[in-house]
């Protein structure tokens, strides 16, 4: 599709988009700590709630080590927070393609032998990293935080965590930069920043889990291809504390119940998703926003 | 010809931004596009440039046409805007690398070209310095710069001066005048300042859309501009006498000012009534008159 120099200038444009965004310390900070006050927020106010939720599954009169349960707490609340981060950062992060259409900079584009599509490619892929980068800062405090409630991960397991965490910013960045491409001022950039924040977590399952939904407002939620980032990361997160119940001798009905529950396991018109389902949903939704992308891009530099 | 555009148009709903117009740029001049806020400028630049398109006519430029070969264009010409374009955050040098990227200039090539552009704007001693650092003079450098990078033929200012205090302006007036003696480069210029278009080789007045007027400074004052005298603690006869003529006089608070199609008008006035006037001053027409004749509307206020 790119020519070898085209490819040049996307590399460069996206370096200088990323070397912008870092070099302005307030945006980086705040996309930063939105996240962060999520994990704190949990562990001060709600980790008791899930240590009970979680311990109430569990048959009654076996006992299972805390740092398990602590532990498995935890890894759902990472799970959430980096699900729900992989879009609402990557919408809070856009903010140099908005900025360079407040200020009038697109117009240097514009007038420069550069392609349309490879600046607006560049603004998603520059987006991509930087949410990338803030993603892994918070996993790494996170993962800082569950090594001392209770670790129970293998490497394989953080490998597919990270794995699962592109493929949510693969879909967050794409739906940043369709949605964003129509925003030009910088209200319209907080504003739907602020929206999608307050919202987003509570329609992908993230905030509370889809099981504790009415069966029809669950099924209205799970053809939203958002919680599916959210039930790959959750698999994965939970793995390796279901496989420490499972070895302390919890019966597999009750960690089915467990996975039932906090959506590990998700449930469409009563029928399982597979986690490979869940991916090609995923993955399926983002070649459909890429050429809705690609659509707008071409539609609005052919309108000017 | 640097630039032929023919019954260029270009309207916005309603309105007709640019309707019908015509002129040719030739290489190596001066060419000042003069008109009022919302007359019609930036569209045609921006019709020109590749950031708008037209609605109809042609465009060429380099012997390129627009329609079809508008990236061969977007290389021969640059542009500094009448705000920067440029990243505050980055630094001089990163600001023209990025962009000299965009025209396929990298490594050695960008180098070379650096060397040559700080060299002749001066910049080596800012080239680490953050945009957001630097003067408004110096500002304006790197924004010429910027439009040198990929080294054009066609170098066009957009109100480059605009906002600018009188030094910063004259510095910047000496950067273009030095690209245009040693680069030999074309400036399409569009500004307010009336002063600065009378420098140039050629002037086309643009009002609602229209080309109203153009040529030369020269006949342009020829053509619109009149001349002014003014005669200090002048005897009544003496306002009676050009009042008699028809002469459009100006009452200030010691002297009276004659309007004149030529000051020769008047000569055997000089020469007849010396004693009627203490003293007197001629003053030549200019670019505001042109304008303000042309357009009856008057650019001091914009």
């Amino acid at each position: 599709m790119f020519k070898m120099n085209e490819c040049r200038k996307l590399i460069s444009l996206v370096k200088r988009n990323t070397k912008c965004y870092f070099k302005d310390k307030i945006a980086f900070f705040m996309s930063l700590i939105t996240p962060l006050i999520l994990l704190v927020l949990f562990v001060t106010f709600l980790k008791n709630v899930y240590i009970d939720s979680f311990s109430s599954v569990l048959p009654e009169g076996g006992t299972v080590n805390k740092r398990i349960i602590e532990g498995i707490a935890g890894a759902w609340l990472m799970s959430s927070i980096l699900s729900v981060s992989s879009v609402t950062v990557a919408f809070c992060s856009n903010t140099i393609m908005v900025e360079d259409k407040i200020n009038f900079y697109v117009n240097d584009f514009k007038v420069s032998p550069v392609k349309p599509v490879t600046v607006s490619f560049a603004y998603f892929v520059s987006n991509f990293f930087v949410t990338f980068i803030v993603m892994m800062v918070v996993m790494l405090i996170g993962h800082i935080y569950l090594a001392a409630v209770g670790w129970y991960l293998n490497a394989g397991d953080v490998f597919m965590i990270i794995l699962d965490c592109i493929c949510g910013i693969l879909f967050g960045t794409l739906l940043a930069g369709i949605v964003e491409s129509f925003v030009s001022t910088q209200g319209g950039l907080s504003a739907v920043a602020t929206l999608v924040s307050s919202m987003y977590g509570f329609i992908c399952g993230a905030y509370m889990p889809l099981s504790q939904f009415s069966e029809g407002l669950r099924n209205v939620l799970c053809l939203l291809p958002g919680t599916y980032s959210v039930g790959i990361i959750r698999n994965h997160y939970m793995g390796g504390y279901i496989s420490a119940l499972e070895n302390a001798g919890i019966p597999k009905e009750a960690l089915t119940a467990i996975k039932d529950s906090f959506d590990a396991n998700l449930y469409v018109f009563g029928t399982n998703v597979p986690l490979g389902a869940m991916y090609g949903i995923l993955l399926g939704t983002c070649v459909v926003l890429v050429a809705v992308y690609i659509a707008i891009i071409m539609l609005k530099n052919k309108k000017k | 010809m640097i630039i032929e555009i023919d019954n260029l148009k270009k309207s916005f709903k309603e309105v007709k931004a640019v309707d019908d117009v015509s002129f040719r740029v030739k290489e190596g001049e001066l060419f000042s596009f003069l008109g009022v806020n919302g007359a019609g400028k930036s569209t045609t630049i921006n019709i020109i440039s590749g950031i708008l398109k037209k609605d109809g006519g042609n465009v060429k430029v380099c012997g390129y046409d627009l329609d079809t070969q508008t990236d061969a264009i977007k290389s021969k010409i640059g542009i500094v805007f009448q705000n920067s374009v440029l990243d505050k955050k980055l630094t001089v040098y990163e600001n023209l690398k990025y962009r000299a990227n965009l025209y396929g200039i990298f490594g050695n090539e960008f180098k070379t070209r650096l060397e040559e552009i700080s060299d002749l704007l001066e910049l080596k001693e800012i080239l680490k310095r953050p945009l957001e650092k630097l003067s408004g003079g110096q500002k304006r450098r790197i924004d010429i710069a910027r439009a040198l990078v990929h080294n054009p033929e066609l170098l066009i200012l957009d109100e480059p001066t605009t906002g600018l205090d009188p030094k910063t302006r004259i510095t910047v007036w000496r950067v273009i005048d030095k690209l245009r003696k040693e680069n030999g480069l074309t400036v399409f210029l569009t500004t307010h300042y009336m002063e600065e278009a009378a420098e140039s080789d050629y002037v086309v007045i643009i009002d609602s859309g229209k080309i109203v007027s153009e040529g030369t400074p020269h006949n342009l004052k020829n053509e619109y501009a009149s001349d002014f005298v003014k005669f200090y603690n002048h005897r009544e006869e003496a306002e009676r006498y050009f009042g008699e003529k028809g002469y459009k006089i100006k009452h200030e608070r010691d002297f009276i000012q004659v309007e004149l199609k030529s000051t020769s008008e008047i000569s055997g006035f000089f020469k007849e009534k010396p004693l009627l006037f203490d003293d007197f001053e001629v003053l030549k027409g200019n670019m505001d008159n042109v304008f303000l004749k042309v357009t009856g509307k008057d650019l001091s206020g914009v």
